[in-house]
């Protein structure tokens, strides 16, 4: 089965623990090479993020564990590159 | 062997973090190690008031109270906390509209609960003890009313030394800030002392 290189995932997340500390956890996870972690809404006692994540081989499971013990959950999977290379999705006359 | 206190250490600041246990923990043992002090103040005053030259009994009464006081404050700080963090667990748990209880939140509110309860219960636990320890030694000293002014000595340093702490968590004068607190302890000695004057007149 191929790798998973990125993953681009909609997260919603109480304030505490931090992205800081989410983004350090999910970065330490065998296969990952980087984390991005973003917020683009923020509420009175949780925040949505656009976690990115890249690396030779993804494990997904693992992913959702450590965000789902940081009391996050995964509302979508809004990207997801496998493969040997990563590609970027391919322009179409409709975009 | 340094593997696993390092990695409890570690867990516990994340905890801190999560829960805000030090700002809590800080503002209760502030809170009851000066209740402690005043208290103690109180059943040394009131032996010294009413006569009570034998030190078995100055020690029996005090450790009591200190006892009592231990037990109140771990008891009451374990109850409200919990229901406290029960309630905002449950708040944050509306929103994220997921099981919050096994997640590292979910620990960190009961961790916070029992460092809060112990915090809360050693406190005036230790420092009244502290206070009372002069008897323990009565024995050494030639009269027992000497016993009572080191012990009343060492609850104005104490309550210094909390003053003290209050005025570093502020980042203010250290000094003032411990003054500021032996103020209430000469307060309440001074007002025993007027009403045993009163009661003796």
């Amino acid at each position: 089965m191929g790798t998973v290189r990125r993953l681009v995932l909609d997260v919603l997340k109480p304030h505490e623990p931090t992205i800081i500390q989410l983004a350090q956890q999910l970065s330490e996870l065998p296969g990952v090479e980087a984390v991005n972690i973003s917020i683009y809404e923020i509420d009175r006692k949780v925040e949505n993020a656009k976690i990115t994540i890249e690396g030779s081989d993804i494990q997904y499971e693992r992913v959702l564990e450590t965000i789902e013990e940081n009391g996050g959950s995964v509302h979508s999977i809004d990207e997801v590159v496998a493969g040997k290379i990563i590609i970027e999705d391919a322009a179409t006359p409709q975009d | 062997m340094g593997f696993f206190p390092r990695r409890m250490l570690h867990e516990l600041r994340e905890y801190s973090d999560i829960a805000s246990i030090d700002e809590i923990a800080r503002r209760y043992f502030a809170m009851n190690a000066f209740d402690g002090v005043l208290t103690i103040i109180g059943v040394l005053m009131g032996n010294y008031a009413a006569h009570v030259r034998d030190p078995t009994i100055v020690i029996v009464t005090g450790l009591s109270t200190c006892i009592a006081m231990g037990i109140s404050g771990l008891w009451g700080a374990y109850l409200t906390e919990a229901a406290e963090r029960k309630r905002e667990l449950n708040d944050l748990e509306s929103h994220t509209l997921t099981d919050l209880s096994e997640t590292k939140i979910g620990r960190a509110s009961r961790v916070a609960v029992i460092i809060v309860a112990l915090v809360d219960g050693l406190a005036p636990f230790l420092a009244a003890l502290l206070v009372l320890f002069p008897f323990f030694f009565s024995s050494l000293l030639a009269d027992i009313v000497f016993s009572y002014y080191v012990s009343l000595g060492m609850a104005l340093v104490v309550l210094f030394v909390v003053g003290a702490f209050l005025g570093k968590v502020s980042r203010e004068n250290l000094i003032i800030s411990g003054v500021k607190m032996i103020g209430a302890g000469l307060v309440s000695i001074l007002l025993t002392y007027i009403l045993d004057k009163v009661r003796g007149s």
